[in-house]
């Protein structure tokens, strides 16, 4: 008997309305449909009838958590197309803020997966954690969120020595959470039997799917734009790009704490190498014809934006792609075979800004009965569904 | 690199490479899918980053992002605006499902062989025949036929 369970799509405590329309028997997902464009905004139409400079703060808007990925991505297109070179100052700035970026991106992500596996003790003290980075990104650009560091050109605020000890104290203090959450996350038994084989994919998959981040690197797969397309300064900084081979939650939940140790690394080489100089050249206004390419590894992973321009002061075309949507089919295949009590923790697990979801209707496709659980009522079940196994 | 501009495709037209680890070039429909089969298949471009659809004019472009190694190629092809249909290549690269979706909804291209083109993007009870990526829609437009009983 299968029965049809809509995941989503919205609620405000979602961090991103999305459907998933799960095929069950039993415990087992079979199949798996999703469903988007509860928030699609049109940004990519907004963008072509705003000016460069006004699309720099569309852009930052496309996501809270990772903004400075995409703004970094827009501006390296149109720096392109202008042809111009950054100050090296800037690249390493940009750096610096993207690291930062992605280390409260994981922080948050860590307690988000702690949560959706019934474990509010770790959600708490990681997002206790998290404040600390984004005290120091506040310190550097006066915002937590959408810093608005970047401009094209390079960076609108430099990193002054005055600040220097204050970040690096932080960095420390960092290093010593993520290294306890990594021995915590090894150890501990909630963590292991609710991460541990669960919400596996294949190397295979993982590529023929096109996933990207983290999520592929946990099954063994070094893709890291980073690395195979250098971009900012991740040319000139020595960096190791994290690999699992487990290919299950707990995988992706290492490979995330280890990039949040390789991240303090990159920031302290980058604050102790940080070159002199200006932190951004003047460019014109209207951009020349021409189109290009950028990609940026944001902390879910490869971010691409692609921009086409006709001389005027506006894109022509400015195309999107998140990691999120990448990820989407990747997070299908795994579903299938899962039991319902993983659903959470699996689709938490390729970091969607999407957790869980808070208003499912259960439909007995024999009976016709309908009835209905919210996210509390879900975890709850899944909690239960555990300690009797 | 280990090939050189000529062997890659050997159909394809405007190749460009505008900076380190970037290619672009332009295919005849016609010649599309064989093309993007020897891309997959022998060329080792298995990613696909994204399927970028713009109008330009009468034709709708497509723009294929395909990855290898240090390579990005963007792989160019037009259909025309008033008919725009295109072999599927969800068979090739199974991740292209949702990207053909996007471009099914926002530019009207039909792709041959996917099977699932309902709508990912655009809400239930969209107008069948307003496609905001394209030109003519101008943003209030899109809100009145969006606002149409």
């Amino acid at each position: 008997m299968a029965t049809r369970i809509p995941f989503g799509p919205q609620h405000p405590a979602l961090k991103e309305p999305i459907n998933f329309m799960c095929e069950v028997s039993d415990e087992k997902v079979l199949s798996v449909r999703p469903r988007l464009g509860y928030i699609h905004r049109g940004v990519e139409k907004l963008a072509e009838n705003r000016t460069y400079n006004q699309n720099l703060y569309l852009i930052e808007r496309i996501c809270g958590i990772c903004a400075f990925a995409h703004v970094t991505c827009f501006s390296q297109a149109v720096e392109e197309i202008l042809n111009i070179e950054i100050p090296s100052r800037a690249k390493y700035i940009r750096t610096i803020l993207a690291e930062m970026e992605r280390i409260q991106n994981h922080f948050l992500w860590l307690g988000d997966v702690g949560h959706e596996m019934g474990f509010n003790t770790l959600f708490m003290y990681s997002w206790r954690d998290r404040e600390l980075v984004l005290q120091l990104i506040e310190n550097i650009s006066g915002k937590r969120v959408n810093y608005a560091m970047n401009t094209i050109g390079g960076v609108r605020r430099d990193i002054t020595s005055m600040i220097m000890p204050s970040l690096k104290e932080g960095l420390n203090h960092l290093e010593e959470r993520a290294k306890y959450y990594t021995e915590m996350c090894t150890k501990d038994p909630t963590v292991l039997r609710r991460t541990v084989g669960v919400g596996m994919l294949s190397p295979s998959d993982a590529l023929e799917l096109c996933a990207v981040g983290p999520t592929i690197r946990a099954s063994g797969i070094p893709r890291d734009v980073r690395a195979d397309d250098p971009y900012a300064a991740y040319e000139e900084i020595p960096f190791k790009v994290i690999t699992y081979d487990g290919r299950d939650v707990a995988s992706r939940l290492m490979v995330r704490l280890d990039e949040v140790l390789e991240s303090i690394s990159i920031i302290r080489y980058a604050l102790d190498n940080l070159p002199n100089g200006d932190v951004r050249v003047r460019v014109p206004r209207r951009v020349p014809k021409g189109e290009a390419v950028s990609l940026v590894e944001a902390p879910r992973g490869e971010d691409l934006h692609y921009v086409r321009a006709d001389g005027t002061e506006k894109p022509v075309r400015v195309k999107v792609r998140a990691p999120t949507l990448a990820n989407i089919p990747t997070l299908c295949k795994m579903l299938i075979g899962e039991n319902i009590a993983d659903i959470p923790v699996v689709i938490a697990g390729i970091d969607p800004c999407i957790a869980c979801a808070e208003r499912l209707v259960f439909v007995d496709t024999a009976t016709r009965k309908r009835w209905m659980w919210n996210k509390q009522e879900l975890r709850k079940y899944a909690t239960k569904w555990y300690r009797k196994k | 690199m280990k090939f050189t501009k000529g062997r890659l495709l050997e159909k394809a037209k405007e190749i460009s490479t505008p900076r380190a680890r970037r290619m672009s070039m332009t295919i005849n429909k016609t010649d599309f899918r064989k093309s993007m089969k020897k891309l997959v298949d022998s060329e080792g471009f298995k990613h696909l980053s994204t399927i970028t659809g713009i109008d330009v004019g009468p034709k709708i472009e497509l723009i294929y992002h395909l990855t290898r190694e240090n390579l990005v190629l963007s792989l160019k092809v037009k259909t025309s605006k008033k008919n725009p249909v295109l072999p599927s290549i969800v068979n090739l690269i199974p991740g292209a499902v949702l990207y053909e979706r996007e471009v099914h909804d926002l530019l009207g291209v039909t792709f041959k062989g996917n099977l699932d083109l309902s709508p990912l993007l655009l809400p239930d009870g969209w107008p069948s025949d307003v496609y905001p990526m394209r030109k003519e829609w101008a943003p209030q437009d899109i809100r009145k036929a969006m606002e149409k009983p």
